[in-house]
């Protein structure tokens, strides 16, 4: 894990994170934080702590629901899946994403060439 | 192997159990404490495949959780805030009242439909017939009791408590079975033939639950 990305920029997206992977199919907390090291190529690792507190928001706010799983060895695992609401959310998120992604690369990278 | 399984199960369950010492108990504290070992264990078990030496194995896992204080703040917030956690009970709690409710009148409608029809002086087979809502009855009150909040303990999950609830509805409908085949045949034979099944899953189940479970008794 080179971990290079800010934390800062990273943060923002965290919720945009978990729901792009929920809304692919349910999961629980280990595995999404394998996912999120996999679909980064190894280049991010996201704390453990950050994803269950966001879970924690994110349910309150009606994005995901959990549900428990009945596994009968090594302890149950606490499943999460996203809501309706919560594929709106992402959806909107992205769209946003998107745009600021545009405006911030012409602002960072851009240059004003016939500066009279 | 195994007995190293178990040692790491003990350092994770101290180590997460330390992470929230002196915090009001609550449903969700409990949850979330579950949620963590789970996830942990699981890790440690990956780690140790790849080659990884046990306690490597738990320093990582500890490292790769991060900053947790955040969750411990918030669980002390639920845990000094009583009425947060009545609202996050009161839900479950209300279904569960409703299911034990509805089962006691089930197993009464079953018992007094038994004894109305048992002075009406019919054949003892129909006799027993409609003690069947024992069986229902049995089963919702074994679940909503399981799934309730105590004083004492921690609600069950609920497809635990659904398979103990199982376990009691083959119990007693091996009862039922056993008495209806006796009564009709008059052999004792067929009653012990015709129950067996339903209780030999009925005790399997049941024994199986109770030697798997966590203890979900209040501190």
């Amino acid at each position: 894990m080179s971990g290079t990305i800010s934390t800062d920029l990273i943060r923002g997206n965290t919720v945009s994170i978990i729901l792009n992977i929920l809304r692919q199919g349910d999961s629980y907390g280990y595995e999404i934080y394998k996912t999120i090291i996999e679909l980064s190529n190894n280049q991010y690792e996201l704390k453990e702590a950050t994803l269950y507190t966001a879970f924690r928001r994110l349910e309150k706010e009606g994005y995901i629901l959990s549900y428990w799983g009945d596994e009968t060895q090594g302890g149950r695992r606490k499943y999460y899946r996203i809501t309706r609401e919560g594929e709106k959310r992402y959806e909107q998120n992205r769209e946003e994403w998107m745009f600021a992604k545009e405006i911030l690369d012409k602002l960072i990278k851009g240059e004003i060439k016939d500066g009279e | 192997m195994g007995n190293s399984k178990r040692y790491d199960d003990r350092k994770v369950k101290r180590y997460i159990d330390n992470l929230f010492t002196d915090i009001g108990e609550s449903q969700q504290l409990f949850d979330l404490k579950e949620e963590l070992t789970t996830n942990m264990k699981e890790k440690i078990t990956d780690y140790k495949s790849r080659g990884m030496e046990e306690d490597q194995a738990f320093k990582e896992a500890v490292v790769s959780m991060g900053d947790l204080s955040g969750l411990v703040d918030d669980m002390r917030k639920v845990g000094q805030d009583k009425a947060k956690q009545s609202v996050y009970a009161a839900m479950s709690n209300r279904i569960s009242t409703a299911g034990i409710v509805v089962g006691s009148l089930l197993i009464l409608f079953g018992i007094l439909t038994t004894a109305m029809l048992f002075f009406m002086d019919l054949p003892s087979e129909s006799v027993v017939g409609s003690a069947v809502f024992v069986v229902p009855g049995g089963a919702l009150i074994t679940y909503s009791g399981l799934t309730r909040e105590t004083q004492k303990k921690y609600g069950m999950n609920k497809i635990r408590a659904g398979l103990y609830a199982i376990s009691v509805a083959l119990l007693l409908f091996a009862a039922f079975v056993g008495a209806i085949s006796g009564f009709a045949t008059n052999e004792v034979f067929i009653a012990v033939s015709s129950s067996m099944l339903f209780l030999l899953v009925g005790v399997g189940l049941f024994l199986a639950l109770i030697f798997t479970g966590s203890d979900r008794r209040k501190k």
